[in-house]
């Protein structure tokens, strides 16, 4: 029974938290720890999305869209040309045979989403 | 205004700030460290560790329970879990150094004499676990500083179970010389400041 009652007496003692005179101190050194962490985080996923962004725009410069692009605008063309004959009102086909634009806007997009979405990937891990 | 938010965050009980925290409100957190930081620095510290290393050992405990205050489920308090995982990085930390080989394998040769406690004065825990050895302030201070029980503190020192009830169980022996001579002493702890 002493035994016992010593043994809570001692659980007592150390579940005392000594009185450290740089407790403040130690706190604002673990925060700025981290802000430190999280900004090199920040940077971290930052960085990744840029080069995710540059990886998927190399792949496509390398996946020959140039000409690609040229041919379904040629195909587009020759078709809109087609369809007019059938349907005067069709004038979308014309807007998207317009040369490449159209797909090199939707080509940037979908750069800047994969970049996107890799930053959200990471940012969630 | 930083001062306004910890203003705010210093009402709350540990549990609404370990949610916060787990948002990832850093400064929630912070309040959680300003709370108790001088406990698991105090734990360190008498598990053993010098101040400065008690600090660094400290500091990563917090970033590491930072990272995982998910797994933070409020079954114990804070301030326990923050602790058992401080002391499992102190003994990694040990190991690296291949300190804790040399601790546990100590011979128990040429023990210190135990002085005997003044009755009539109140003893200091910090004072009293310097006539335990290495090993055996490790062993009492892992099971009753950290609530660790003496398996998984066992496993944690990676001593056989056997070994760890005796180092405790002669820890307590000269603890108790130490706190308390007679039976029906009170033990009066007093706050130790580093």
């Amino acid at each position: 029974m002493a035994e016992l009652d010593f043994e809570r007496r001692l659980e007592r003692l150390f579940a005392e938290a000594p009185e450290l005179p740089d407790a403040g101190f130690f706190a604002e050194r673990v925060e700025r720890r981290l802000d430190a962490g999280w900004t090199a985080r920040r940077w971290l996923i930052g960085a990744a999305g840029v080069v995710g962004g540059v990886i998927g725009a190399s792949q496509l410069m390398l996946s020959n869209v140039f000409e690609r692009v040229e041919t379904a605008g040629d195909s587009a063309r020759l078709l809109s040309t087609s369809f007019t004959h059938v349907s005067a009102g069709a004038d979308w086909v014309a807007a998207v045979s317009n040369g490449g634009t159209v797909v090199w806007v939707a080509a940037g997009l979908a750069v800047i989403m994969m970049g996107f979405v890799l930053t959200r990937v990471i940012g969630e891990i | 205004m930083p001062g306004a938010r910890h203003s705010r965050f210093a009402s709350l009980h540990d549990v609404e700030l370990c949610s916060y925290a787990a948002t990832g409100e850093r400064r929630a957190f912070g309040e959680l460290v300003r709370r108790h930081g001088s406990a698991v620095r105090g734990v360190l510290r008498r598990m053993g560790a010098q101040s400065s290393e008690a600090d660094d050992v400290a500091q990563d405990a917090f970033l590491t329970a930072f990272e995982r205050i998910a797994e933070f489920r409020g079954e114990g308090t804070f301030a326990a879990w923050v602790k058992k995982i401080a002391a499992r990085l102190y003994l990694r930390r040990l190991h690296r150094d291949r300190k804790l080989g040399a601790m546990t394998a100590e011979a128990i040769e040429d023990e210190p004499e135990i002085p005997h406690g003044d009755a009539d004065a109140a003893i200091d825990l910090e004072e009293a676990l310097k006539v335990l050895s290495a090993v055996e302030r490790l062993c009492v201070t892992m099971c009753f500083g950290t609530g660790l029980s003496h398996s998984e503190a066992a496993e944690a020192l990676n001593l056989p179970l056997g070994t760890v009830k005796s180092h405790v169980k002669r820890g307590l022996e000269k603890l108790r010389t130490r706190l308390a001579p007679e039976d029906g002493v009170v033990l009066e702890g007093r706050r130790g400041n580093g």
